[in-house]
């Protein structure tokens, strides 16, 4: 036979105060117990906090228990951005500017402001203190025009290759020792050196991947075929001149006309038009 | 109570030679002491023992048990580098450590109960890590490095000693292990005492009456008195490897196989003691005599065995050394490897290690002045460049906002110039001709703007610059110096 239990009247919280039983107070006052919670809220945003702290937060919430997941979670961050050249209609072809972990190949004959363009990417990667490292088979760059057009070239590496075999090889090694930016410039037609299996630029892909490196090729004439993320290609356009008559008449700059030939996750057939002023017109 | 270690490689001139040549452990070797034809057996393999090959025997006698036996000569260079191995073992467990030499080491292992669960696996570790570098090393922990010597010696190893128990260790061992004199030992066989034990049961002042000092501190060691303390040794500032050859290399690729393995014993060596390599050194002994040196410095400190095989490679070929090389030593001057921090807010900084394994590779596939960040020279010529050692600054912590550049027309440089021949109409230029696509009639022109540098010398430069637009579209940057050139194309 059981005795019938007696039935519980109060309800004990695991983490508040313990609530007073019926009977033993005569006017009990309603009282608002505060549960805490397992997982502490996120800090409220303090006044002037930084972006990046704040963006970092809502990227990391509460899933972060240990520095190899920190790791992780930066490099996904990381991976998600774009490195944007400062061209607005070269990057709205791309969305935005240079995809990370992928290779876009950019093409154009000469006076078509392909190495405008390489010149504003690297400019651009430097100067958000990136290393980037330009393999450059025509042996084309010039210090001093890179200087003007932005590049801090204490954080550019500079490869002059012989072949283009060697420059295939000289970008691997580079993205595989960590540089955030890798630019081969194929120079001019016809190109130096044999031309590399389509198996070549496929690793160059995979490589860009696995480091998470902005990779661009620029050539005269596509060579990438299937391993490239986008192929925009950069068509001659009219030099502007500016003066005549009795002032000197001044180049002041190329009008180049880009258009999105191939992309992967957008339209292809897109076309924007920019205009590289020389340093001359800038100081006239 | 102190407590040491002691490591200990047998047939330590055997060990030596077999760590510079692997492929000879499963074969009956000898190593012969003295010339070839005259010399004696000092230590031979355990396929050699086997068949009765003993030290002491001449090399005939030897061959006579064992005609396929294969003779080499001691190789010092080959025992000091193998010395300097297993004094580095020893060092990534105590910093305290005494060089015996012959393949002895001792080291200091007070404090480190805290690492290991007992002293046998800390002797285990150790020889564990002697196997690592080549070595078969046997390990004894004691209170005395005479009771650790013993214990290292003896066939069972690891063996420990426990604290306290020198003396009930050592009685019940022949006195052979004690290595006393030859007359000493003698004169002990005749009192027909043959164990250690027996031996330290004898009164002291008796002992050293009959055999003097030498039996005094024979009688002391029997009694597990050591006095002798540990000898640390400072740190080597360099590491070396090297090798005596059988026969003189001519080829370079033979050379470098047998630099290859040397080199990867550096590295390991190095990378036990958390160093990088950062000069290296090669001295080459050449047949019939004089020596052949030369020093490589690397970009950065590396440690990879590639990249300096290659440049190895590369200054042989550059600079062939005179003669038949019939005996090396590497030595490498070791440094910290940089290390790069990693950051939260701004971009990750390429790791410095990666960065001069990478720049060293291209170095020898480009050649020295074809990799490098570019640098502006001073002077009024746009053409001019120079090409510094890559070594960029650190990353901001912060990644800076991108600024809106403004879009500068670059011009792609051709080194060497183009020659081309201009007709020029009244003051200006009306057609270029030239073998490449600079060529054409031209369609507008901008110029001439006159360059003048060093106007100082006999020779100055004087340059009139020259923007040309063809009729086909592209756009040249053009000079006349007394002929005309075209420098580069707007692109």
């Amino acid at each position: 036979m059981s005795a019938p239990a007696h039935r519980l009247d109060v309800s004990l919280p695991l983490f508040g105060p313990e609530k007073a039983r019926k009977g033993t107070e005569t006017a009990p006052t309603p009282q608002i117990v505060e549960r805490p919670r397992l997982v502490p809220p996120p800090p409220p945003v303090l006044p002037g906090e930084r972006d990046e702290v704040r963006d970092l937060r809502a990227l990391l919430g509460g899933k972060v228990t240990n520095a190899s997941e920190l790791i992780r979670a930066l490099e996904t961050k990381r991976r998600d951005e774009l490195l944007a050249t400062t061209l607005g209609p070269f990057d709205a072809l791309l969305g935005g500017g240079l995809p990370r972990g992928k290779v876009v190949e950019l093409t154009g004959r000469r006076t078509a402001g392909r190495f405008s363009i390489v010149m504003a990417a690297l400019a651009a990667s430097t100067s958000l203190g990136e290393a980037a490292a330009l393999i450059d088979l025509g042996d084309h760059f010039d210090p001093q025009i890179g200087e003007l057009t932005g590049i801090d070239l204490r954080r550019m590496l500079w490869i002059r290759p012989h072949t283009m075999k060697q420059a295939v090889m000289s970008v691997e090694m580079i993205a595989a020792a960590g540089f955030q930016t890798v630019i081969l410039d194929a120079g001019s037609h016809p190109i130096r050196g044999r031309r590399v299996p389509a198996a070549a630029w496929v690793r160059l892909a995979r490589a860009a991947e696995a480091h998470g490196t902005v990779m661009m090729i620029a050539t005269p004439y596509p060579l990438t075929g299937t391993a490239s993320e986008a192929h925009v290609a950069a068509r001659r356009a009219r030099p502007k001149w500016i003066g005549g008559g009795k002032s000197p008449r001044i180049l002041a700059g190329i009008e180049v006309s880009v258009t999105l030939e191939k992309h992967r996750h957008r339209k292809p057939g897109a076309h924007g038009a920019i205009l590289f002023r020389t340093a001359e017109s800038c100081l006239a | 109570m102190p407590r040491l270690a002691c490591l200990y490689v047998p047939l330590f001139p055997l060990a030596a030679r077999l760590r510079s040549e692997p492929d000879l452990k499963g074969d009956a070797v000898a190593i012969v002491e003295g010339a070839v034809n005259n010399g004696h057996i000092v230590a031979a393999t355990r396929r050699a023992r086997v068949k009765g090959v003993r030290p002491g025997q001449s090399l005939a006698q030897a061959r006579s048990l064992v005609p396929k036996l294969i003779a080499r000569t001691r190789d010092r260079e080959c025992e000091r580098t193998a010395q300097e191995a297993l004094l580095e073992v020893a060092e990534t467990f105590s910093p305290r450590i005494e060089d015996a030499g012959g393949g002895i080491v001792f080291f200091d292992v007070s404090g480190l109960e805290r690492h290991f669960p007992n002293e046998r696996e800390l002797a285990a570790s150790a020889i564990r890590t002697a196997d690592s570098m080549s070595l078969p090393a046997r390990c004894g922990i004691a209170g005395s490095k005479l009771a650790a010597r013993v214990a290292a010696e003896l066939p069972q190893s690891p063996s420990v000693v426990d604290p306290g128990k020198e003396i009930e260790f050592l009685a019940p061992l022949p006195i052979e292990r004690l290595s006393p004199e030859v007359d000493a030992a003698t004169t002990i066989a005749r009192w027909g005492l043959s164990s250690i034990g027996d031996f330290a049961s004898l009164p002291e002042s008796e002992v050293a009456a009959r055999l003097g000092e030498l039996g005094r501190e024979l009688h002391y060691a029997a009694r597990g008195i050591d006095p002798r303390p540990l000898i640390p040794r400072a740190l080597p500032p360099e590491f070396r490897e090297g090798m005596e050859l059988e026969w003189p290399l001519v080829a370079l690729e033979a050379f470098l196989f047998i630099a290859s393995s040397a080199l990867d014993r550096l590295a390991k060596r190095m990378e036990i003691q958390g160093f990088a390599c950062r000069r290296l050194e090669l001295t080459l002994l050449l047949d019939p005599d004089g020596f052949h040196s030369r020093a490589i410095e690397l970009p950065a400190p590396t440690r990879d065995v590639k990249t300096m095989l290659t440049l190895l490679r590369l200054d042989l070929e550059k600079t062939p050394p005179g003669g038949p090389v019939i005996g090396f030593s590497l030595v490498a001057h070791p440094d910290r490897p940089r290390r790069a921090q990693l950051s939260l807010f701004g971009p990750t900084a390429v790791s410095p290690e990666k960065l001069a394994t990478a720049i060293a590779r291209l170095m020898s596939l480009l050649g020295e002045d074809r990799i490098g960040a570019p640098q502006t020279v001073d002077g009024h010529l746009p053409d001019r460049f120079a090409i510094t050692t890559f070594s960029p600054p650190p990353p901001p912590n912060l990644t800076p906002e991108a600024k809106p550049s403004r879009p500068c027309a670059a011009v792609r440089v051709f080194r060497p110039p183009i020659p081309v021949e201009v007709i020029m109409r009244g003051d200006t230029i009306a057609e270029i001709r030239s073998d490449s696509e600079a060529n054409g009639p031209v369609q507008s022109t901008s110029g001439p703007w006159p360059i003048e540098e060093g106007w100082w010398r006999p020779a100055p430069n004087v340059r009139e610059y020259w923007d040309v637009e063809l009729s086909t579209g592209l756009v040249y940057r053009m000079y006349c110096d007394g002929g005309w050139m075209v420098e580069g194309g707007y692109d």
